[in-house]
């Protein structure tokens, strides 16, 4: 357990009067792309830069492969593009990456044969003797796509990378990503966009008003929330106990029954049974919720 | 991790900023000028008058030459001290480099480290340019050129951390105002202190006293300037017995070792004072 990447309990943070964070708990595993998703302002930068030391929490536990986030140490194997990447525009974007290569630890030669490497790896082959200056915002964020993964780290924070980037650009973070999970190397994925977070994410904390209010895996989430509709010829009592065995009754009109089925899918055991005690089945469509749907579900309700 | 690599950043910085590029440029200006012109007006002195009175111009014009030294070093240090911390949370540059391994007070210290480094250099560079062209024109030679130096960078490093401390406490506009406000103040004490002198009153005595020890800067440069002075005019304000011999600017008196030694602890606990500011500040 020392050695999760990411852990946090009850982690609170009151700026003046406003409290960003009430209680969130977090954990990322080795290898392993978590999507932290909320709307804006939910609490997601604060998170990232509490595990960063950036922040000081008002209370709660944060860790980084077991050592405090106090502790500079704990940064020791992770990288990390913040939200507004910002750097010395001065520098071009070779020497901004040997800079974060030195104060990560990597040694001169090592330094020098990843420059270029890195650099073609996030579409800035040949752009490394520009001035960061006369970089595009898309290229600001691939430089600092860049500098977080430079040092082979084995754990990534992503503070909303795809923000300053077109659909291409978009897939290709996502190509990183899946990458650095090939490599075993954890990513924390902060993010507003549902797309971004279905595609790439292993798991998924839902966090709202600065607590998860839902985590686990995207497939068992999008899985448990399986609806059933099911067009009957004739709704009746019997019809509804019977379906309710298979899981809650949603809604109910004349003809139709929505079920939220539980456990593996039903569908087949639904139909046989019906039709056994006489009924007309006219229709039996599951209904995949989509993580938009729960997001949208989770946030309207916790705030109404 | 690799050393003191902040402080290369930092340097690189500095040295790369259009604004210190042109303050190179119009120091090196200024000694060009300050040359042809000593040089014009101690060749017109030493065909027209006695040999004292050449050797006291001599004297005067390389006392002003090291007084604008005096606040070109000052300025550098509160420009760069102004903006060191608060323009680097304020670009957000600083997210970034803190999140690798590396402490808030190494990176300060690492920081300040490379504008001292900038602000002695160019403090001896440019004091000992002028003194070297006092000496080729006037063949003019200080008591003790290296504790001028010495003292000049010394207020460097004061309004370095002064500036510093405030960097992390204000914005950057709100720091410069201070900073600067603060320096003159000390600069304005020391006339004061000095008029004191003259008329004997306490109280002007003692508010220049209580100003140098808030900001020591102007108590420093007035040591610096007395070892600025040539073994002759030593000679001659002494024999004279004159308090103010060196005049409202100068210095007539060697620095005291308890102002040298307050002026080290004040770089030492403003600095201190920086890093737990900013070690508790969140980004
Ligand atoms: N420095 C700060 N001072 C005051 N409030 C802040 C500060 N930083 C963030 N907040 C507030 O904390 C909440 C969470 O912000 P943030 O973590 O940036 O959210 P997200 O990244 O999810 O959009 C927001 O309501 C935001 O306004
Ligand atoms: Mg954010």
């Amino acid at each position: 357990m020392a050695e999760l990447p990411v852990h946090t309990a009850g982690l609170r943070k009151v700026y003046g009067s406003h409290t960003a964070l009430e209680g969130l708990d977090l954990e990322v595993r080795p290898g392993e792309v978590v999507g932290l998703l909320g709307a804006n302002g939910a609490g997601k930068t604060t998170t990232v830069k509490i595990l960063l030391g950036l922040v000081a929490a008002t209370a709660g536990e944060a860790s980084l492969f077991g050592r405090r986030v106090t502790d500079p140490q704990a940064r020791r194997q992770v990288g990390y593009l913040p939200e507004h990447f910002r750097f010395p525009d001065w520098l071009t974007g070779a020497e901004l990456l040997d800079y974060h290569g030195r104060l990560a630890g990597v040694p001169t030669a090592e330094r020098r044969r990843r420059i270029p490497e890195v650099l073609e790896r996030v579409g800035l082959a040949g752009r490394g003797n520009q001035r960061l200056r006369g970089y595009s915002k898309g290229m600001t964020q691939r430089v600092g796509l860049a500098q977080a993964v430079f040092a082979h780290p084995r754990l990534v924070l992503l503070d909303e990378p795809t923000s300053a980037l077109d659909p291409i650009g978009r897939r290709e973070v996502r190509d990183l990503i899946r990458d650095l999970r090939e490599e075993g190397v954890a990513v924390l994925l902060n993010s507003h966009l549902l797309g971004e977070v279905e595609l790439v994410c292993d798991r998924v904390a839902i966090v709202d008003h600065g607590r998860v209010v839902r985590a686990g895996r995207l497939d068992a989430m999008v899985g448990a929330g399986t609806q059933i509709r099911v067009g009957l010829d004739r709704v009746d009592e019997r019809a509804l106990a019977l379906l309710g065995g298979f899981g809650e009754v949603v809604a109910v009109d004349a003809t139709t029954v929505v079920l939220a089925a539980e456990g593996p899918d039903p569908a087949a055991a639904i139909a046989a049974d019906l039709v056994r005690a006489g009924y007309g089945l006219q229709a039996l469509i599951p209904v995949h919720r989509s993580l938009e749907d729960i997001f949208v579900g989770l946030v309207s309700e916790s705030s109404g | 991790m690799s050393a003191l690599t902040i402080t290369r950043l930092s340097v690189k910085e500095a040295v790369s900023r259009r604004l210190l590029l042109a303050g190179a440029l119009l120091s090196l200006a200024f000694l060009v000028l300050f040359a042809l012109g000593f040089n014009a007006l101690y060749s017109r002195a030493a065909s027209e008058a006695g040999q004292t009175e050449t050797a006291q111009v001599g004297g005067i014009m390389t006392m002003l030459g090291v007084y604008i030294v005096q606040f070109l070093v000052a300025f550098l240090a509160l420009f760069l001290a102004t903006g060191a911390v608060s323009s680097e949370i304020d670009s957000g540059t600083l997210h970034a480099i803190l999140a690798r391994p590396l402490s808030r007070r190494s990176w300060l210290g690492q920081r300040w480290l490379a504008f001292a480094g900038t602000i002695a250099v160019y403090a001896m560079l440019m004091a000992g340019l002028l003194l070297g062209i006092a000496q080729v024109i006037a063949g003019y030679g200080a008591v003790a050129p290296w504790r001028a130096m010495g003292l000049l960078v010394l207020e460097g490093m004061v309004l370095l951390s002064l500036g510093f401390l405030g960097s992390t406490l204000w914005s950057t506009l709100a720091n410069g105002a201070v900073v600067f406000s603060l320096f003159g103040m000390a600069w304005l004490a020391g006339i004061i202190e000095f008029a004191g002198e003259m008329v004997g009153n306490d109280l002007m005595r003692n508010i220049g006293i209580a100003v140098s020890l808030l900001v020591p800067s102007d108590a420093l440069w007035r040591g610096a300037a007395y070892y600025l002075q040539s073994p002759a005019f030593l000679a001659a304000s002494s024999a004279v017995g004159d308090a103010g011999g060196a005049g409202p600017f100068g210095g007539s008196a060697p620095p005291s070792a308890a102002l040298i030694g307050w002026s080290i602890a004040y770089v030492v606990l403003l600095l201190a004072m920086a890093a737990r500011r900013f070690g508790r500040r969140d980004l």
